[in-house]
């Protein structure tokens, strides 16, 4: 493999990874905070590429996915929200057995209602006019949407570091992930905070969705298909550990992008993925930058 | 006075006859034009109504139950009203089985229709052999199906294109094609893609020795179902530079594959030509994003295939659903009627009469000509269309074909002989029959 091969399947590794990272950093959000699995997760990134979808389709591609980004992350964010007051809330104190269940039921409960409203088939968008094209490095052409994924999962991944980190709400979240009793004891409305961590959560899902939807057939299929990877970076970062899905993400996204591309490592590209997942749970069960349970 | 009996005779004889005719006969149409059944049976299909092939499914469902309804308004089949029971197997083999045996053993169902994938007929294959029930597989296709001897099922019916049919047409259009030596290969990892290739493959090296697959046959395959990236297909493609691409990858996998490669460049397809199994639900899916000048096999496609009964097909499910039929509607409206037309034709359900009314049996296709299902593999000699996508000018919201063959059945059906030798176990590796694969058959061979 030259130079230039290694770049080639390097950059779309991390094309991979982007729209991974923005899903699995809510996943992994919602986790830390709210201790739940969220099954739901990827109907939330379904729901959200459906809307973008289909406001593109009324506006076209440029105005459409811009508008689009603001109605699925408003549409998803409301869903998030009731699912949360609704749903959540009466499993928290219930095993993870029992959330997963609940969470589980949503997303066939939301499946069947995204076919009802939006239909079966298959929807399509182009991207918005300022990211199409593509661009020559070293004799191969890129997709310019490539590393217009690329640069918005960096800009997310700022963004959800300084909220955590830099803000009133990050600090709350984080003693909300130590301690949400005694951060309920010290005056803090933790009900409302929770509600506010899974809109956020389903806000990264919906980001998640509205990126993938120039690039990808918009289907009833993308729940699941994105849940399983998220879900295997999650465990692999750390669920809890934005870093974590950071480094999960751009592992498993290389992993498949040069796995598939090996005539050795062909058919087992997705597998690798598993088997990592498998290698950190026995070695390291709360994730590469995970915390262990106490 | 005698007369008047003898009248009276022959009235009371003559509604006898009727009534005897109505308790075991066909269904009765009152004077008011409803139609009175003996009883209801139903049809089961287990089928991707979500998954990876859900666009398939959709259509299949919709067709599926337009074909009952259309049955049952002309008498249903040996007096009985005919029931769609559709289940949704998601596009999973293990989702399939289970609702084949629940259609089979709690349903009852009097005959199925198959599913998409040949991986899931694979599995369903040997339920209904089993269960001695009637299977017609409109979609999957794989020529494994009816002709490897561990899978041979006497109630397996083909009315669709198989893998051979399919696989030795798109390898012979190709090695005859000017200009095209080095071919890159990309395939869904199972049964009907790893069928289909060796087909094509088999073929073009017959056709065109010279002509050389550039990516190694390791590569050729992608896992299935569902690849939602392929930035690493795409790479490899610019990496070989080949002058054609051979596809059979289909449904979410095509659409993102064309997606992605036209955003890495606007003139890929052109500088990479490609051949590839199409259906006009991938046309509606990708619309006026569907490259133009690509190089098409299809099993259906309405558009090429005109005739006074696919038109009028074409309309009734277009007021109903307000959709065109996809090829998998056209197909498997096919197959519920020649079940149909079989269980009138035998007067029962039952499956080894209604079996004996389908093989050597001719059919009125909406494809616009009979087919006949042959002994033996119990395939329909169905036909294939290729051609070469361009704009439909405004009259559908998805470009068709032009430069259409639609190629004839006897045409492109797999010669008796390699059938018998399939089927005799004379095509494998090592006498293991999941290696069965006609390329390796003497007459093929010779």
């Amino acid at each position: 493999m030259n130079p230039a091969q290694l770049l080639l399947f390097a950059i779309g590794g991390l094309s991979i990874a982007a729209y991974l990272f923005i899903v699995a950093a809510g996943l992994s959000l919602v986790f830390g905070a709210l201790r739940v699995i969220n099954m739901a997760h990827g109907s939330l990134y379904m729901i959200a590429a459906f809307v973008t979808v289909v406001v593109a389709e009324k506006l076209g591609a440029g105005l459409g996915f811009w508008t689009g980004l603001l109605v699925a992350v408003a549409v998803t964010g409301a869903v998030g929200a009731l699912i949360e007051i609704f749903v959540l809330r009466r499993v928290y104190r219930e095993e993870h057995l029992v959330q997963l269940l609940g969470t589980y039921a949503l997303t066939l409960v939301i499946a069947g209602g995204v076919r009802l409203i939006f239909g079966s088939n298959y929807r399509t968008m182009r991207p918005p006019a300022l990211f199409s094209g593509s661009l020559k490095m070293a004799g191969y052409s890129y997709s310019v949407y490539s590393f217009f994924m690329i640069g918005a999962a960096i800009l997310i991944a700022v963004g959800v570091y300084l909220m955590l980190y830099r803000t009133a709400l990050g600090r709350n979240i984080r003693a909300a992930v130590s301690d949400s009793d005694l951060l309920s004891a010290s005056g803090i409305d933790v009900a409302r905070l929770f509600t506010t961590v899974f809109v956020i959560g389903a806000g990264l899902a919906a980001l998640g969705g509205v990126i993938v939807a120039p690039s990808q057939a918009v289907g009833l299929q993308m729940d699941t298909d994105i849940l399983v990877l998220a879900f295997a970076i999650s465990v692999i970062g750390g669920l809890g550990s934005i870093l974590g899905s950071l480094v999960g993400s751009v592992l498993v996204g290389e992993v498949i992008s040069f796995g598939l591309n090996s005539q050795y490592t062909n058919q087992f590209a997705l597998a690798f993925v598993f088997i990592i997942m498998v290698g950190v749970l026995t070695i390291r069960p709360w994730g590469l930058f995970g915390a262990a349970e106490q | 006075m005698s007369m008047v009996r003898r009248q009276a005779r022959w009235l009371l004889a003559a509604a006898a006859a009727l009534l005897v005719v109505a308790a075991c006969g066909g269904a009765s149409t009152s004077s008011s034009g409803t139609t009175t059944f003996k009883g209801t049976k139903k049809l089961g299909l287990s089928i991707a109504i979500t998954g990876q092939s859900a666009i398939y499914g959709h259509a299949i469902s919709q067709s599926v139950k337009l074909a009952v309804d259309d049955v049952n308004s002309k008498g249903g089949v040996a007096g009985y009203k005919i029931e769609a029971d559709i289940l949704d197997d998601a596009t999973d083999v293990n989702k399939a089985v289970e609702n084949t045996k629940q259609l089979i053993l709690q349903d009852n169902v009097s005959v199925l229709i198959g599913q998409v994938t040949s991986a899931q007929c694979q599995a369903t294959s040997p339920i209904a052999k089993q269960n001695k029930v009637i299977l017609i597989a409109a979609t999957c296709n794989s020529y494994q199906l009816t002709n490897e001897p561990d899978l041979i099922n006497p109630y397996y019916v083909s009315v669709v294109p198989n893998t051979y049919m399919e696989g030795t047409s798109a390898g012979s259009l190709v090695g005859k094609l000017p200009n095209v030596k080095k071919i890159f290969i990309v395939s869904p990892r199972y049964l009907f893609g790893i069928s289909e290739t060796n087909a094509f493959v088999a073929s073009l090296k017959k056709v065109n020795p010279s002509a050389q697959i550039v990516n190694p046959e390791s590569t050729w395959y992608v896992p299935f179902p569902t690849n939602p990236r392929w930035d690493s297909t795409i790479n490899a493609i610019q990496s070989y530079k080949p002058d054609l691409v051979y596809s059979n990858i289909f449904a979410a996998d095509q659409q993102n594959f064309i997606k992605q490669a036209l955003q890495v460049d606007p003139d890929f397809f052109k500088k990479y030509p490609m051949t590839t199994l199409s259906s006009v639900d991938d046309l509606n899916g990708l619309g006026s994003q569907y490259p133009l000048g690509m190089h098409l096999y299809m099993r259906a496609p309405f558009f090429a295939l005109g005739n006074p009964r696919l038109d009028a097909f074409i309309k009734s499910y277009h007021d109903r659903y307000n959709e065109y039929p996809s090829d998998w509607a056209v197909m498997d409206y096919d197959a519920v009627q020649t079940w149909a037309k079989a269980g009138n034709a035998a007067g029962s359900l039952d499956p080894d009469k209604v079996l004996k009314q389908i093989v050597g049996k001719s059919f009125a296709s909406l494809r616009g000509y009979n087919f006949t299902i042959r002994a033996g593999d119990q395939q329909a000699n169905v036909g294939e269309t290729v051609g070469t996508t361009s704009d439909s000018a405004g009259k559908y919201p998805f470009p068709i074909l032009k430069d259409i063959t639609n190629l004839k059945g006897d045409d492109i059906l797999m010669p008796t002989t390699l059938m018998n030798e399939l089927r005799a176990g004379k095509c494998e590796k090592d006498n293991n029959p999941t290696t069965t694969d006609f390329a390796l058959c003497p007459s093929w061979k010779a």
